[in-house]
C-alpha cells in the first residue's frame, strides 16, 4: 500500500508534468504568434506547431483530439478559417503515427528528411485550401519559404522538444 | 507420423494459414483509427461553414483573443526588448551622429510646430467666418501589436485593446506613416485588425491631386491594387492615395500609400506604413455618420 508521502510525491509529479505539458504548449503558441520585429518574418513564419506534432508523434502517440483542439485555438488566434491548422496538424499526426515504427529505428537524418517532406506537404495543402476558399490563386512563394525555413529550423527545435518529452515520460533516451 | 494433409495431399503445415473470413477488431481500435478521419472531416466542415458565413465563430474568436492577448502582451514586450538590445549594441557607435541629427531635426520641427499652431488658429477663424460644419473630432487609442500570427495567408494583427477601451468595429488603425488597416473583430480586451494588404481588404480611396475615387484592394502581397478606376484615368507613379471616406467606415483624408507601378496589369500602390514591422498603432474612434454607413460605395467607373 502506498504511504501518504508516496502519494504526495506522485501527485506533485503528475501536477508538474501537466504543468510542463501546458507550458510547452503555451510556448509553442507564443512562438507561433508573437511578433519578432524581423522584417518580412510574419509572412514566412515557420510551422513551429507542426515540428512539435511531428516529433512527439514519433516518440509516442499524441491524442488526436488534443492536437485538433490546439490547432483550432491557433486558427482562432491567427484569424485563419477555423479548422485550417487543426486539419493540417491532425493529418500530420496521423501520417507520422502510421510511419512511426519505421521512423523510430532511423538515424536523425531520415527523421529530418521526413519532417521536410511533411512541412512541404503541409504548406502545399494550406496553399490549396486557402486558394479554394478565396477562389483566387494565392502567392505560392511565401509558403514555400515558410516550409523551407521550418525544415531548416527543425534540428534546433528538436533539443527542447526532446527535453520536454524526457521530463514528461520516465522513459529512456529518445532517438 | 506424417503431418495432416488436405484433399490434394499437400501437408497442411506447409500451407499459408487461412485467415478467418471475418476478422474481429475491437471497438476501441476502430474508434482510434477513425478519429483522425473524423477530425479532418470536422475541420473541413468548419471551414466550409465559416466560408458560407453560417458559423457564428466571432464570439469564440474574441473569447480566445481576450484570453491570449494579455499573455502575448506580457511576452511580446521582452522579446521586442531583446531584439532592440541586440540591434542597439550594433548601433552604439552611430549614437553620437544620430543625436546630432535629431537635435537639428528637433529645431527644424519646432519651427514647423509654431507654424502649424498659427495655421490652426487661422483655419479655425476662417471656418467660423464661413460657417463650415467641421468633421467630427477624432479620438485615438494607442496600442502595441501583440501578435501577427496570420502569416502567409491572413494579413492581420492582434491588439490588446477592446470594447473596454472604446474600440469599435470598423475603426481605422494608423501607424506613424499612414493607414494600417481596420478593426474587424472586437473582444472585451482585445481586437483584431485586418491589414490593408489582406485579400479581404477593400478600401474606398481618392487619388490625391485629382478627384478620382477608386477601391484599393489588398492582394495578400506587399502591394495593393487600385480597382474600379475610370478608363484613361492617367495615373502617375509617385502619386499618393488617401481614404475617401465613402461608405462611412473610415474617416476621409487618411494617407494610405503611394502609386509605384502603372501598367497593363493595373495600378499598384505601396503602403506608407511598414506593415511587416508594426510595433505601436493608433485606433481611431471617429464618431462616424451612421447615415453614410448605409449608403452605397459608388465607384467612379461610370457603371
Amino acid at each position: 500500500m502506498m504511504t501518504s508521502e508516496e502519494g504526495w510525491t506522485q501527485f506533485l509529479g503528475t501536477v508538474g508534468r501537466w504543468g510542463l505539458a501546458l507550458a510547452a504548449l503555451a510556448a509553442l503558441l507564443l512562438l507561433s504568434a508573437v511578433p519578432l520585429d524581423i522584417s518580412g518574418f510574419a509572412g514566412v513564419r515557420p510551422f513551429f506547431a507542426l515540428m512539435a506534432v511531428y516529433y512527439w508523434s514519433i516518440l509516442s502517440t499524441a491524442p488526436p483530439p488534443g492536437v485538433f483542439a490546439f490547432g483550432l485555438v491557433l486558427d482562432l488566434l491567427s484569424g485563419y478559417p477555423p479548422g485550417m491548422t487543426a486539419l493540417l496538424l491532425v493529418a500530420a499526426q496521423a501520417v507520422t503515427a502510421r510511419n512511426r515504427k519505421f521512423l523510430l529505428g532511423q538515424p536523425f537524418l531520415v527523421i529530418w528528411a521526413g519532417f521536410a517532406v511533411e512541412a512541404l506537404a503541409a504548406g502545399a495543402v494550406q496553399w490549396l485550401l486557402f486558394s479554394l476558399l478565396a477562389l483566387a490563386r494565392m502567392p505560392l512563394l511565401p509558403v514555400l519559404i515558410a516550409a523551407a525555413l521550418s525544415a531548416l529550423l527543425f534540428p534546433l527545435s528538436v533539443l527542447p522538444l526532446a527535453a520536454v518529452y524526457r521530463a514528461l515520460s520516465d522513459r529512456p533516451e529518445p532517438p | 507420423m506424417a503431418g495432416k494433409e488436405d484433399f490434394w495431399g499437400i501437408p497442411v503445415s506447409l500451407q499459408r494459414p487461412q485467415k478467418p473470413a471475418i476478422k474481429s477488431v475491437p471497438l476501441k481500435t476502430v474508434t482510434v483509427r477513425a478519429t483522425p478521419a473524423v477530425l479532418i472531416l470536422l475541420s473541413l466542415t468548419l471551414m466550409v461553414l465559416h466560408r458560407a458565413g453560417t458559423l457564428p465563430v466571432e464570439r469564440l474568436r474574441t473569447a480566445v483573443m481576450d484570453v491570449t492577448a494579455p499573455v502575448l502582451a506580457a511576452v511580446s514586450a521582452p522579446v521586442e526588448g531583446l531584439v532592440d538590445n541586440i540591434s542597439g549594441v550594433a548601433s552604439l557607435q552611430d549614437l553620437k551622429a544620430e543625436n546630432a541629427r535629431l537635435r537639428a531635426e528637433n529645431a527644424r520641427l519646432q519651427k514647423w510646430y509654431e507654424a502649424a499652431l498659427e495655421m490652426k488658429a487661422e483655419n479655425e477663424s476662417f471656418r467660423q467666418l464661413l460657417n463650415v460644419k467641421a468633421d467630427p473630432a477624432m479620438s485615438f487609442v494607442t496600442a502595441r501589436v501583440v501578435s501577427d500570427a496570420g502569416g502567409t495567408f491572413v494579413k492581420s494583427v492582434l491588439l490588446p485593446v477592446g470594447a473596454r477601451d472604446h474600440v469599435q468595429r470598423d475603426s481605422a488603425v494608423l501607424s506613424g506613416q499612414g493607414l494600417v488597416g481596420r478593426v474587424v473583430e472586437v473582444g472585451a480586451d482585445a481586437s483584431r485588425v485586418l491589414l490593408i494588404t489582406d485579400l479581404n481588404s477593400d478600401i474606398p480611396v481618392i487619388v490625391q491631386g485629382t478627384r478620382i475615387k477608386a477601391i484599393l484592394a489588398g492582394k495578400n502581397g506587399d502591394l495593393m491594387k487600385l480597382e474600379r478606376l475610370p478608363p484613361d484615368s492617367g495615373m502617375t507613379v509617385g502619386t499618393q492615395v488617401a481614404t475617401s471616406g465613402d461608405g462611412g467606415q473610415l474617416p476621409a483624408g487618411l494617407p494610405v500609400g503611394t502609386i509605384v507601378s502603372v501598367s497593363a496589369q493595373g495600378v499598384w500602390v505601396k503602403p506608407l506604413a511598414d506593415l511587416d514591422r508594426l510595433v505601436y498603432v493608433q485606433v481611431v474612434n471617429a464618431a462616424l455618420n451612421p447615415a453614410l454607413a448605409t449608403g452605397d460605395i459608388a465607384p467612379q467607373d461610370g457603371q
